[in-house]
C-alpha cells in the first residue's frame, strides 16, 4: 500500500507533466486531431502512468470519443479517494458510507441551484459574448426582493405567505433591472458607439454590481436575514439518506425553472432566435430576428435566473448583502468548467460543483475549516480546468 | 518639439516639489498627513493597474491581493523569523512576482474573460484562507506589522511613500514608452496582427503581469508597516473595486491621470465620511459607495479616456496635436 501511496503522490504527476506537455505534440507531428490529447494524456499519466502514456505514444488512438475522458476521470477519482483512505483511515468520508451518500445528496440538490445560476450567465455570454460581473449581485438582490415581499405581506396586511411566491416576484424585479441596464449601458455597445467593447463591458458590468452592491448595503444595512422555510418538517428519511425538504423544495424550484429555460431554448420561437443569434449574429439578422432585442432578452433572462435562484436559497441560508461575490465566483467556475456558452455544460458544471463543495467540505480533516474552504474546492477545478481544458467540458469554441 | 518636453518636464517638477512641500502645510494635523500618505498607496495601485488594464489591456482583479501578498509575507516573516522589514519587504514583493507569474502563465494564454474570472476567484480563496487559518494568520484580527523603523515620524512616512510613488511612476512611465509598451499597445488593440508581426504575444502579457504584481506587492509591503496591521478585509473585492473605479475615473489609458483620479477620489471618499450642513452631521457610510460606482458607470458611459486624463491632454498636448495637425496639412497641401 504504501508503494502505492508513493506512486500516486511521486510519480503520477511527473508522468501527468509529461503526458500533458508531450502528447499535443506527437498528435500535431502526426497530423491528428489534438484537441483531447492534452487531457487525456494528463489523466492518463496520472493514473496509469507509463502504462498510459507509452501506448497512446506509439499508437495515437482517436481520442474524440467520450468514455476516454470520462473513464480516467473516474479513474482518477478513484485513485484520490484510495489515497484519501491511506492518509485519513479515520475520517468520517471513509468509515462511514451512508454519511459520505449524505454530502453527496446535499451536494447535488444544492447544486441544482448553483446550476440554476450558472445557467443564466452561460445564456448572457452566448448571446451577448460578455460576462457580467454583476451577476452575483443580481443573485443577492433576488433574495432580498423576496425577503421584503414576505415581510410586507406578514406585516402590513397579516397574511404569511409561503416563500415560493418571493421566486417569481425577484425573478420579476430582477429582469427589469437587468433590462433597464441593458438598455442603458449595453446597447451603445453593440451599436457600435463605444471603444474597445470587450474591456467596456467587463468594467460596466463589474461598476454595476458595484454600484447594486453598496446601494442595498445603504437601504438594508449590514444584518443577516432569514425569511421562513419552504415546509416546516425537519427530516425526510430515504433509506440510508436524511434529506432536508426546505432544501428538496429549493432543489425542485431549479430544476423545475432549468427544465423551463431549456423548453423555452428548444421549442419556442424566441429561444431559437437566442439560439441563433449566439451562433452567428448576422445570419440570425438576416432571417428576420434582431439580434438587439434578443441581447436585451438574454441579459434579462439571464438576470432573472440569478435572482430566482436567489430568491430560491433565502429560505435555505441567511442572507448578507455581500453573498453575492461567493455566489458568483462559484458561477464562473461552474459555467469555465462546463465551457463557456453552454447550457448543459453549465447544468452539469453546477451539480459537478455542488458535489465537489459538498464532499470537500464534509471530508477535510478539519470540519470547521472544511465549511470555510467550501468555495476554495472549486477554485481548485477552475485552476485545473484552465490547466488542462479550457474549453470546459462542453466548450464549442476553442479559446 | 522640444517645447512640449521642457513643459510636461516643468509640470512633473512643479507637481512633485509641491507634494514634497505638502508636509510643511499638513505638519500640525497627523490624521491628515496620514490620508495624504494612504492616497499615495492607492495612487501606485490606481496607475500600476492602469498600466496593465488600459495600456495591456489585461484585466486583472486581483490586485489588491497581491498587495496583500506583500503586507502578509513580511508581517509572517518577521513575527516567526524574526526578519527585518528590509529583508521582509524583498521577500514580499518577490513573492507576489512568482504568484503573478503562475497566474499569467495558466490564465494569459487564453481569453482576457479568463484572466478576469480567475483573480476575482483568487483574490476571494486567498481572503478565506487568511480568515479561516487563523492559527497562523491571525485571522480576522488582523496582522500586526512594526514600523519600518523604530521612531519613524509622520512626515518620514509620507516621504517613503512619495519616493515609492515617483519612483514607480518613472519605472512605468519609462516601461510605457518603451519598446514594450509599444508592444503591448499593438496586442491590445490587435493581439493576431501583432503575433503576426513577430511579438511573443504570452511573452509580453506574462511579463506585464508580473511586473505589475511586483509594483503591488512592493507598494502593499511598505504601505502595511506604515499601517501596522494588515486584515483579511484589505483583499476583500471592495477595495479592489476602489481601485478600479479610481483608474477608470482618472484615465484608464494614463498613468498619471490613474494616480491623479486615485489621489484625489481617496481624499475625496475620507472627506465625505461625514458631512456637516447646517449643523446636522450627516454620515454617508455605504451611501458613499453606491454613488462612487455610479460615478464609475457614468464616466465608462460617457467619458471613456476618464475625467483627469483629458485635462492634462488638453493642457499639455493641444499644442503637439496641433503642429502635428499643421504640419500634416502642409505636408498633404500639394495633393488636396
Amino acid at each position: 500500500m504504501t508503494v502505492f501511496v508513493i506512486w500516486l503522490v511521486v510519480a503520477g504527476p511527473i508522468w501527468a507533466a509529461i503526458g500533458a506537455w508531450q502528447l499535443p505534440k506527437i498528435y500535431r507531428r502526426k497530423g491528428l486531431d489534438d484537441s483531447q490529447a492534452r487531457l487525456i494524456g494528463g489523466l492518463g499519466g496520472l493514473t496509469l502512468g507509463p502504462l498510459a502514456v507509452v501506448p497512446l505514444w506509439i499508437w495515437t488512438p482517436e481520442l474524440n470519443k467520450w468514455y476516454w475522458g470520462w473513464g480516467l476521470g473516474l479513474l482518477a477519482a478513484l485513485q484520490l479517494y484510495l489515497l484519501f483512505t491511506q492518509v485519513q483511515p479515520q475520517n468520517l468520508c471513509v468509515t462511514n458510507a451512508s454519511y459520505v451518500a449524505n454530502q453527496a445528496a446535499n451536494g447535488l440538490i444544492i447544486g441544482s441551484i448553483y446550476a440554476l445560476m450558472a445557467v443564466g450567465l452561460t445564456l448572457i455570454y452566448s448571446v451577448q459574448g460578455i460576462i457580467s460581473f454583476a451577476h452575483g449581485q443580481f443573485y443577492m438582490l433576488g433574495g432580498y426582493v423576496s425577503y421584503y415581499l414576505l415581510l410586507f405581506f406578514a406585516e402590513r396586511l397579516g397574511i404569511v405567505i409561503n416563500p415560493i411566491i418571493g421566486v417569481p416576484v425577484a425573478g420579476l424585479v430582477t429582469m427589469l433591472v437587468g433590462v433597464a441596464f441593458e438598455r442603458m449601458f449595453l446597447r451603445p455597445m453593440h451599436l457600435g458607439r463605444v471603444e474597445r467593447a470587450g474591456e467596456y463591458a467587463i468594467l460596466i458590468t463589474f461598476g454595476f454590481g458595484f454600484f447594486l452592491q453598496y446601494t442595498v448595503l445603504a437601504l438594508v444595512g449590514p444584518f443577516s436575514q432569514k425569511t421562513d422555510t419552504y415546509v416546516q418538517a425537519g427530516s425526510l428519511s430515504l433509506g440510508p439518506l436524511v434529506l432536508i425538504p426546505n432544501r428538496l423544495v429549493a432543489a425542485a424550484v431549479g430544476f423545475l425553472l432549468i427544465g423551463l429555460l431549456i423548453y423555452l431554448l428548444n421549442r419556442t420561437w424566441t429561444g431559437k432566435a437566442l439560439r441563433a443569434v449566439s451562433m452567428d449574429k448576422q445570419a440570425a439578422a438576416v432571417t428576420g430576428i434582431n439580434p438587439l432585442r434578443m441581447n436585451t432578452l438574454a441579459f434579462g433572462i439571464g438576470c432573472m435566473l440569478a435572482g430566482m435562484s436567489g430568491a430560491a436559497l433565502i429560505p435555505v441560508f441567511t442572507w448578507v448583502p455581500w453573498v453575492g461575490m461567493a455566489a458568483s465566483t462559484r458561477s464562473y467556475v461552474i459555467i469555465v468548467l462546463g465551457g463557456l456558452g453552454s447550457v448543459p455544460g453549465a447544468l452539469f458544471g453546477g451539480l459537478i460543483i455542488g458535489l465537489v463543495e459538498a464532499l470537500g467540505a464534509g471530508c477535510y480533516p478539519d470540519p470547521s475549516k472544511g465549511a470555510a474552504y467550501r468555495t476554495a474546492f472549486g477554485l481548485l477545478i477552475f485552476a485545473v480546468v484552465l490547466l488542462v481544458r479550457p474549453t470546459g467540458l462542453f466548450g464549442r469554441e476553442p479559446s | 518639439m522640444s517645447l512640449r518636453i521642457d513643459m510636461r518636464w516643468i509640470a512633473a517638477v512643479v507637481l512633485v516639489g509641491l507634494l514634497a512641500a505638502a508636509p510643511l502645510l499638513l505638519k500640525d494635523s497627523p490624521y491628515q498627513m496620514a490620508v495624504v500618505t494612504g492616497a499615495f498607496f492607492y495612487a501606485i495601485l490606481a496607475s500600476s493597474w492602469a498600466l496593465l488594464a488600459g495600456i495591456a489591456g489585461q484585466f486583472s482583479f486581483a490586485h489588491m491581493a497581491f498587495a496583500g501578498i506583500g503586507a502578509y509575507t513580511t508581517g509572517l516573516l518577521a513575527r516567526d523569523l524574526g526578519a527585518t522589514p528590509l529583508q521582509g519587504i524583498i521577500a514580499g514583493t518577490l513573492l507576489a512576482g512568482v504568484v503573478g507569474l503562475v497566474i499569467g502563465l495558466l490564465c494569459l494564454r487564453l481569453r482576457a474573460a479568463y484572466l478576469a474570472l480567475f483573480t476575482i476567484a483568487f483574490s476571494e480563496l486567498f481572503r478565506i484562507v487568511l480568515l479561516t487559518e487563523f492559527q497562523f494568520t491571525e485571522g480576522s484580527n488582523g496582522l500586526q506589522l512594526s514600523k519600518l523603523w523604530t521612531e519613524i515620524t509622520g512626515t518620514q512616512e509620507y516621504y517613503v511613500m512619495l519616493v515609492l510613488l515617483v519612483g514607480g511612476m518613472i519605472l512605468m512611465y519609462w516601461l510605457a514608452d518603451s519598446r514594450i509598451g509599444l508592444f503591448l499597445r499593438s496586442m491590445r488593440e490587435d493581439q493576431e496582427a501583432a503575433s503576426a508581426m513577430g511579438v511573443n504575444v504570452v511573452l509580453y502579457k506574462v511579463l506585464i503581469f508580473v511586473i505589475t504584481s511586483l509594483i503591488a506587492g512592493l507598494a502593499g509591503a511598505v504601505f502595511y508597516h506604515q499601517v501596522g496591521i494588515i486584515t483579511p478585509n484589505t483583499i476583500e473585492i471592495l477595495q479592489m473595486s476602489l481601485v478600479i473605479a479610481m483608474a477608470v475615473i482618472g484615465g484608464i489609458e494614463s498613468l498619471l491621470g490613474a494616480a491623479i483620479g486615485a489621489f484625489l477620489t481617496r481624499i475625496g471618499l475620507e472627506l465625505l465620511r461625514e458631512v456637516t450642513i447646517f449643523g446636522v452631521q450627516i454620515e454617508f457610510g455605504a451611501w458613499r459607495y453606491a454613488a462612487f460606482g455610479l460615478l464609475l458607470m457614468f464616466t465608462l458611459r460617457f467619458a471613456q479616456n476618464g475625467l483627469i486624463h483629458p485635462i492634462i491632454d488638453r493642457l499639455f498636448m493641444k499644442r503637439a496635436r496641433e503642429e502635428t495637425v499643421a504640419k500634416r496639412a502642409q505636408a498633404s497641401g500639394g495633393e488636396s
